[in-house]
């Protein structure tokens, strides 16, 4: 198994069919989807380079906190006036209308502390693809990461640079953040 | 074999055709109650402390001008605009003798349930009154009733230090409470007799027969607070 | 896909339409590597009259709002000038002042955003730290008017040894629980589009800034995934946010709507207070945007003078609906209401202190209708500050007729009374506004306040369309 090395391929922000087109060459030669990434500075949707979508699972974790959130207002509601029945001002000790501002409150606060959540985990659990960064991303420029068979390397190497990249041979996945 | 007492509604009935507007009530319930002096400034500024206060209002001429004297209190609203707008409970209605108590060491002193009460019966703690009372003067606090600091909400309690002191005579004698035996202190000092109190839920006790005369209004009835306290119609004071 | 990625074809003459176009900021592209650099300096250089201000508004802070809060813990709330019959004063007034001008970071950054309007690009930083800054100088109100203080925490629902749990039928506990969900939601809402320009400047910068924008920038790389996520987060938030927002301020209203006390139990307030949250909100966001045109580097280039006029339209429609929903509350109880209402209302209109109502009217509706609709003059900022201003100061106005002004009324005239602020009920309020202003200056440093990532991707859905003779701007949906 020959060694596979990540290299990067810079392309300016404004140079997106060229990113296209570099895309259709990896795969003409061979490099599989999963062994490829884009990443840039500002969002591109996968449509626009003819990638396979991501996923994410937020919505789900999203979905989740919201029905946590209601049912703790639901047992503050209703919960707590059997644990502890104080009567006042000539209610009933479980009134509906009253109980369905804090079912909307912490129903609304359980969708969105989680979104926050699903976003934080996903984000600092591993991801798959070729890792890599370089600083330029934030600057406006475009970056295609792939694995490659070292090879492929010359051949890739001419062809990328043909189409106005930039390369960047052996790029080390940055310690970004503390994991 | 003690009698069991069903939960009682303990209320009043004042009769404005014989108050004189002495203001012995509002003495004897600031005796009693422990109720703090506020001082010249704070008294002009609106402050006072009284739970119980008569409202003189003046009708006709200037020269003719006529007092009209209306003891107000808390009323004990069955449907007390006050308990549910408390956000920790410290006003709520007791279940035993159905009136509204204030639950001096909850209340936090959000001040929502003075501005809900229709009748503006609610005191509030602004400074510690009571602290400020020199020794040894503060032998004439009564012990039966606690003392306030700053930031807690009061309001007149229809003397439920008394009734606990009856009732638990009577239990421990192992009889009923008789109708006249519990007193609030406004109703021991009136004078004339003005005030009646006792329990509306037995309907054979003076207050019930005073509270059914034909008389009889109580405080912004339209807005259906079912007070415990009934107004008697009289000299000038039509009411209603 | 063949859409052109630059925005002003270069094969063509520039027209004087193509100039005209080019003041739009949509449609004056700079390089990448450029507004970065902007962004960075705007939020880097500072100069010692910032640190001037920035002192004598902590020294402000720390004697009007602390200070004098402490005082008021230790002696007591009789320090303030609420007394009977008006137990809710200034305090009240402000806390509803502060949550209101909160409304504006939410409607700027999501439903402008749902909304599709491009002209949010700019400035949805700048606004969302208004909500949150807002709503920090705001929630410290329900601590301060407490009587009791340091037992504010039995409003929080915890286990505790007697069982006892906080009243859920008070508005006062749905208010802790809507602003807790509120200050919470916005900041992490500010917090998530803020990701790709703190990555920005973990880029871009060394030494303390360094690590606090590579902790907080989470390792972000800008993979699809990675904006995949965040999009959708982003999305999630936006929607999900604006019923937080209305229920917020409905919640605030009904405060004062469930109580039985005349002129405040009316069915009206929800709207009205939503109404009147926005319109304070939004201008506070055109004063502040302003201000950061007049003395932040750079920023002429990302806030422009259409961003003001969008804005001021914005106004403008809303004090109409301000105006609408007043009128509703004033006709109905002036006609046939009851007895208690109607006194009210003429006490407002000709009581001793009618002059702050007539400020009210005129600030809110009269001085906006008058100006606004002119196009030239909603592109004039010092005209816009002064109006904006005025509008806030109308709003203050409202609450304060709303609050003191009303109770002082009620029913038994023997209960009447008159209220007028002391010593802690004026300083107080002051202090939390110079707060509000020396935590957003202190926010510009550590933050970019302009989301640069947010105004190159709108840069680059923006292009000019050829139609027959004449050049049209066009915008594509890049989602």
């Amino acid at each position: 198994m020959s060694e596979k090395i990540v290299h990067m391929a810079l392309f300016k922000e404004e140079e997106l069919e060229e990113v296209g087109e570099a895309l259709d060459v990896l795969r003409g030669m061979g490099v599989p989807e999963h062994d490829i990434s884009v990443i840039s500075g500002v969002p591109f949707s996968e449509k626009m380079l003819g990638r396979p979508m991501s996923w994410t699972r937020v919505p789900y974790i999203a979905m989740v906190g919201a029905v946590i959130g209601f049912l703790t207002a639901a047992f503050f509601n209703f919960g707590t006036p059997t644990l502890y029945p104080i009567k006042v001002g000539g209610m009933a000790i479980q009134t509906i209308p009253t109980s369905i501002v804090l079912q909307f409150e912490l129903t609304m606060l359980g969708l969105l502390i989680s979104t926050f959540i699903g976003v934080f985990v996903e984000t600092i659990s591993p991801s798959y693809g070729p890792k890599g960064y370089d600083a330029r991303i934030t600057d406006g420029q475009i970056g295609v990461l792939f694995e490659a068979d070292a090879d492929l390397d010359p051949a890739l190497h001419k062809s990328l640079t043909g189409l106005g990249a930039e390369m960047v041979h052996g790029t080390e996945a940055k310690k970004l953040w503390v994991l | 074999m003690a009698e069991e007492q069903y939960p009682a509604r303990w209320g009043m009935v004042i009769d404005m055709n014989v108050c004189t507007g002495c203001q012995a009530c509002v003495t004897a319930c600031n005796m009693e109650n422990n109720i703090p002096w506020v001082g010249e400034d704070d008294a002009g500024y609106g402050r006072t402390m009284h739970w119980m206060r008569i409202h003189r209002t003046w009708s006709g001429e200037e020269l003719e001008a006529k007092p009209t004297f209306q003891p107000v209190m808390c009323q004990q609203c069955g449907r007390a605009p006050c308990e549910p707008v408390c956000p920790v409970f410290a006003t709520v209605h007791s279940l035993d003798e159905r009136i509204n108590v204030q639950v001096y060491n909850r209340c936090i002193g959000t001040r929502y349930c003075a501005n809900n009460c229709p009748y503006f019966a609610r005191n509030f703690n602004w400074f510690d009154y009571s602290y400020q009372i020199p020794a040894p003067m503060n032998y004439y606090l009564n012990p039966n009733v606690t003392v306030r600091r700053r930031g807690v909400m009061e309001k007149c309690s229809f003397c439920v230090q008394r009734i606990h002191e009856v009732e638990d005579r009577a239990k421990a004698e192992g009889r009923a409470i008789h109708d006249g035996e519990v007193q609030s202190a406004c109703a021991q000092a009136c004078p004339v007799d003005a005030i009646v109190y006792g329990d509306l839920s037995d309907p054979e006790s003076r207050v019930s027969a005073a509270a059914r005369s034909q008389r009889r209004f109580v405080l912004l009835e339209e807005l259906g607070t079912h007070p415990a306290v009934t107004y008697l119609k009289g000299e000038g004071n039509y009411g209603g | 896909m063949a859409a052109e990625a630059h925005p002003i074809p270069s094969a063509h003459a520039e027209s004087a339409e193509h100039e005209e176009l080019r003041e739009q900021l949509m449609f004056d592209p700079r390089p990448r590597e450029e507004m970065n650099r902007m962004v960075m300096e705007a939020m880097t250089e500072t100069t010692p009259r910032y640190w001037t201000v920035v002192g004598i508004l902590a020294v402000i802070v720390a004697v009007c709002l602390f200070g004098v809060w402490g005082w008021m813990i230790f002696e007591g709330t009789g320090t303030a000038g609420i007394r009977r019959p008006v137990y809710w004063g200034m305090f009240i007034v402000t806390f509803v002042f502060w949550i209101g001008i909160s409304h504006a970071g939410t409607f700027v950054s999501a439903i402008l955003r749902v909304f599709k309007a491009e002209f949010r690009r700019p400035f949805t930083r700048a606004a969302e730290l208004m909500t949150t800054f807002g709503l920090a100088a705001g929630a410290l109100y329900p601590l301060i008017h407490l009587g009791r203080v340091w037992v504010f925490y039995w409003m929080i629902p915890y286990p505790n040894a007697r069982w006892l749990w906080p009243n859920f039928r008070s508005p006062l506990e749905w208010d802790l629980m809507a602003i807790t969900t509120y200050l919470l939601s916005s900041t992490i809402y500010l917090y998530l589009p803020l990701i790709p320009d703190l990555a920005m400047g973990r880029d871009r910068t060394s030494g303390w800034r360094h690590i606090f924008f590579k902790t907080l920038a989470l390792g972000w790389r800008g993979t699809e995934a990675e904006w995949f996520r965040l999009k959708t987060a982003i999305n999630i938030f936006a929607f999900a946010i604006i019923p937080v927002m209305f229920s917020v301020h409905t919640i605030v209203s009904w405060d004062f709507a469930v109580s039985q006390t005349g002129a405040w139990n009316s069915t009206i307030f929800g709207p009205y207070f939503i109404v009147g949250a926005i319109l304070s909100g939004v201008s506070a966001v055109i004063t502040i945007l302003i201000v950061l045109r007049g003395t932040l580097k750079h920023m002429t280039y990302f806030i422009r003078l259409e961003h003001i006029d969008a804005l001021g339209k914005l106004i403008l429609i809303f004090s109409m609906a301000w105006g609408y929903f007043f009128f509703n509350d004033y006709l109905v109880s002036w006609y046939g209401g009851y007895e208690v209402t109607r006194s009210i209302l003429s006490l407002h209109a000709s009581g001793p202190e009618a002059w702050i109502w007539y400020c009210m009217l005129c600030f809110n509706v009269v001085i906006p209708w008058l100006t606004l609709w002119n196009r030239k003059w909603r592109r004039t900022p010092w005209l816009m500050f002064i109006v904006t201003v005025l509008i806030n100061v109308g709003m203050y106005f409202e609450r304060y007729t709303i609050v003191p002004m009303t109770l002082a009324h009620q029913r038994l005239p023997f209960d009447w009374g008159t209220y007028a602020p002391r010593v802690a009920d004026t300083f107080i309020p002051i202090g939390s506004f110079f707060f509000f202003i020396l935590l957003y200056m202190l926010a510009s440093r550590l933050i970019p306040l302009i989301p640069v990532w947010e105004v190159r991707e709108g840069q680059e859905a923006h292009i000019i369309r050829k139609i027959g003779k004449t050049h049209i701007p066009s915008v594509s949906d890049l989602d």
